[in-house]
């Protein structure tokens, strides 16, 4: 329909993630708006091509437009795609749920999950909207490096070879290598649970540990990933991708993670309220402990990393508790509860 | 099938399986092959000689010919092959029958039913026909299903654990005022002619599942879909088969019901003007089940999965199904059969003005599911999609839907005492051999019954499950005293006997069977 094709994509969400996104589509020369909440926001993306509050640092390109009127930029589009924190998720995702229709695609990129339902964002989505087509973008992407230009790849997964195909063209030509997968749930557990192990391994950096330390937290970290993924249906060897230890390698190694720069400032004995409050940003890692520790319980799964990383979190653990905790687990078999 | 219909459907059925097993020389040799190879295979075990050297004679004047001509003639002998199949589907027909269904069946039923309880008949006279009302239990979305069916072709699907569901089903329809609906029953079904005839009465067409050839499946479902598309309302058991293990079906088969979906982007690329096709699951619940102790015993056997036709089984025999009646009568079991919300091809739920909702119920434009560029179109990958999410949200209205009765929840609380008692013992063993206790006390099933009760009430306050009269009143001692007098009657040996303070476990298998009802239900003990 030719309302339809006014535009490619609209992205919804202004913050790091949504902006840098935003950007790469709009370099790649594609018809793109992001639908931002405030008019201030709006208004300074379409005159100085600035996110002053997220992305100081960066211009933004020209042609990307600014929106607040979710009805029309939704109208005028075949895909919707969403980078919400996970926390204010499904509020706009059911404003979005108001003007959406079974054409269309929606697709989102936000590593999360709602801490009161365990639900991953795509259940959120089916819940809050007539969208069937639904798709998880997830991988190594830090939105400084891909609005500095750096090549850098990710996994588009849905159960819609339609989904799939049109989210791939969107970046087709981009520096962004956009690959295709069907396992949402492993896509979207990936993309969570990565932040949990990137607070521990900002914790290491913090208290001064080195790429040993680094490298066995990613890899016990992948194991517990793994083992949390199947236990929901997810394909184990999604794990081995860019939404598993792709993501893990970049999010543990990289200071500039969010969640891996919560963890070095609680290593060095800030307080967690203190750190939250001072960032704008957010650290996704923090609901995500909380939300996986729940479900592990119920679950009956042996998870010691995200355990440790909860109890540091939420329950009074110093960093040499957590240390000895970790260090006093028993050792066995280093595959034995992949083997499925 | 009315006559004018009859034809167009067959034409267009032959036309759109050939167009699917044609697309390469290869292809339709292939298929016209492996048809003739999977038919003769079948005729080699036909009883019916005279039919099987009919049958044969045209296979073998197919045979001869394709062994001796090029790619165009063996499309034209796959046509022959693919209307052969057509018409002995579609034939089955009968316009004259179909209009006396609707009175035929309820006398019929009843007599049916109360014939096989003669003494009753006796004794309160053919007033007492009609007692079917009393027995059968038709309760959720009848309004719904009655108002929906005017507005498009609606496809009931049900989930099955007996024989006798189609019958039940055709009385339900019938007491809604709703016609027959197009029903592919096996061939087995038609074997007992009194139920045949019903079955015939109900707007069944014989499915001969021995014919193993795709192109037969095929045709089968393309007939379904021709007959959805043509207004006429099906029937489809998504299970595919009668629930072996008693459990509520939640792997459904995905094949038939994707015609729905078929059908109405064929209404709306044909502009029709009444397009939609609306899915109504249907939960039929027993106390008893007929053919329980042939069920269970089938799923426990590993053979069990590959043997598709069961025809030994309690069904087949006359004196079963009267036992199994008057039992229903004496002991006054009644029969649950629950409309769910209907709900369009994708499974979004469906007001009664035939609106469909989101799960914030916003009303939803479903035509926009199949568009690409504005224009109703298929896309095989995108619709298998469509009519997975309309197989999870059957799946859903099933387990919400279904009718929880003491037997089963009797079966459950003695089979999870068994299964803490020997937690030594796996399931199969534990089923064989009954473990440590032969008995257990009263006092402790009452105590277990009282608290599973409370939970179970919980669960139906969450509209998870429903309850059944009796099981709402709360009353430990009546639903115990109630499930232990099905569980000691109608089968060949119970499943369950009381002697004095001990409770007896006989028959662990049918423990098992109706256990299993409540398998997806979480009681906070160990799940079955």
């Amino acid at each position: 329909m030719s309302v339809r094709n006014a535009m490619d994509v609209l992205v919804v969400g202004g913050g790091t993630f949504g902006t840098a996104l935003a950007s790469l589509l709009a370099d790649n020369k594609r018809r793109v708006k992001i639908w931002v909440r405030r008019q201030e926001q709006a208004q300074e993306i379409n005159t100085e091509h600035r996110n002053s509050r997220y992305l100081p640092d960066f211009e933004l390109p020209q042609n990307l437009e600014a929106v607040i009127d979710m009805e029309q930029a939704i109208k005028s589009t075949p895909i919707v795609l969403m980078a919400i924190p996970s926390k204010s998720f499904r509020n706009v995702a059911r404003q979005v749920g108001e003007h959406i229709e079974g054409d269309q695609i929606l697709v989102h990129a936000t590593k999360g999950i709602e801490i009161e339902t365990f639900k991953r964002m795509s259940q959120i989505l089916k819940e809050e909207t007539c969208a069937l087509k639904i798709g998880a973008i997830s991988g190594p992407n830090l939105s400084k490096e891909l609005m500095a230009g750096h090549p850098a790849g990710a996994l588009i997964a849905s159960r819609y070879e339609e989904v799939i195909r049109s989210t791939q063209a969107l970046f087709r030509g981009s520096r962004m290598r956009l690959y295709g997968g069907r396992d949402v749930i492993g896509t979207e557990i990936g993309g969570a649970f990565k932040n949990i192990i990137a607070l521990s391994a900002g914790m290491a950096a913090g208290l001064g540990m080195g790429d040993n330390t680094k490298a066995l937290l990613i890899t016990r970290g992948l194991s517990e990933m793994a083992r949390l993924g199947v236990a929901m249906g997810a394909d184990v060897f999604t794990f081995g991708g860019l939404a598993g230890i792709g993501d893990l390698m970049a999010t543990c190694a990289s200071p500039l993670s969010r969640n891996h720069q919560v963890g070095a400032r609680l290593a060095k004995g800030e307080n967690l309220e203190d750190i939250l409050a001072s960032t704008n940003q957010v650290a996704e890692g923090v609901p995500t402990t909380e939300a996986v520790h729940r479900r592990i319980s119920a679950m009956k799964l042996d998870l010691p990393i995200a355990n440790a990383v909860y109890a540091r979190l939420y329950g009074g653990w110093t960093n040499e508790k957590v240390i000895e905790y970790l260090l006093g687990l028993s050792v066995g078999t280093e595959l034995a509860r992949l083997r499925f | 099938m009315k006559p004018k219909d009859k034809e167009r459907v067959l034409v267009e059925v032959t036309q759109r399986v050939l167009d699917k097993w044609s697309a390469d020389p290869e292809t339709s040799e292939q298929a016209l092959f492996d048809t003739l190879y999977f038919e003769r295979q079948r005729l080699e075990t036909e009883k019916d000689r005279r039919l099987a050297r009919k049958q044969s004679a045209f296979y073998d004047e197919i045979q001869s010919k394709a062994l001796h001509s090029g790619p165009t003639q063996h499309r034209d002998l796959l046509r022959r092959v693919i209307r052969f199949f057509a018409d002995e589907v579609v034939g089955h027909f009968d316009e004259r029958v179909y209009k006396l269904s609707t009175k035929a069946v309820p006398v019929g039923l009843d007599l049916l039913l109360n014939a096989m309880s003669p003494m009753k008949l006796f004794r309160r006279g053919f007033a007492s026909l009609g007692s079917l009302d009393q027995q059968l239990v038709i309760e959720g979305h009848t309004e719904s299903l009655q108002k929906v069916a005017k507005l498009g072709t609606t496809i009931l699907v049900p989930t099955h654990s007996s024989n006798l569901d189609s019958i039940l089903v055709g009385y339900m329809l019938y007491r809604l005022g709703l016609p027959p609906y197009t029903y592919g029953a096996g061939l087995n079904l038609f074997s007992n002619k009194l139920i045949g005839f019903f079955m015939h009465n109900l707007g069944a067409y014989k499915v001969d599942r021995r014919k193993k050839a795709p192109i037969y499946k095929d045709v089968l479902k393309s007939y379904a879909g021709c007959s959805i598309e043509l207004g006429y309302h099906n029937l489809f058991f998504p299970g595919g088969t009668r629930s072996r293990s008693g459990k509520v079906e939640q792997k459904l088969k995905m094949g038939l019901m994707g015609e729905g979906l078929n059908a109405y982007i064929h209404n709306l690329r044909a502009g029709k003007d009444k397009p939609d096709v609306f899915v109504v699951p249907c939960t039929i619940n027993y106390q008893l089940v007929l053919e329980a102790e042939t069920l269970i015993d089938d799923h426990l056997k590993e053979v069990g999965k590959s043997r598709y036709i069961i025809e030994d089984d309690e069904f087949s025999k006359p004196k079963r199904i009267l036992e199994f009646v008057s039992q229903l009568f004496t002991l006054e079991s009644r029969i649950h059969l629950v409309i769910s919300q209907p709900m369009d091809v994708f499974g979004n739920p469906v007001d009664d003005d035939g609106t469909s909702r989101d799960s914030r119920n916003r009303p939803v434009d479903r035509r926009r599911y199949v568009e690409i560029n504005g224009e109703p179109a298929f896309d095989a990958q995108r619709d298998r999609e469509y009519t997975r999410e309309l197989a999870n949200s059957i799946a859903h209205s099933f387990k919400k839907d279904t009718v929880v009765k003491p037997i089963h929840l009797i079966s459950r609380t003695v089979l999870d005492w068994l299964l803490e008692s020997n937690q030594d013992l796996d399931l199969y063993r534990l089923l064989r051999t009954g473990g440590a206790e032969l008995s257990m006390p009263m006092t402790e099933l009452y105590r277990r019954v009282e608290r599973n009760l409370i939970k179970l009430h919980e669960m139906e306050q969450a509209k998870q499950l429903r309850l059944s009269r009796s099981m709402r009143t709360r009353d430990t001692a009546k639903v115990t005293s109630q499930a232990l007098a099905h569980l000691k009657s109608y089968h060949r040996r119970p499943a369950l006997e009381r002697k004095g303070d001990r409770l007896f476990h006989i028959d662990r298998n049918l423990l098992l069977f109706y256990s299993n009802r409540m398998a997806h239900f979480d009681l906070t003990q160990q799940e079955v």
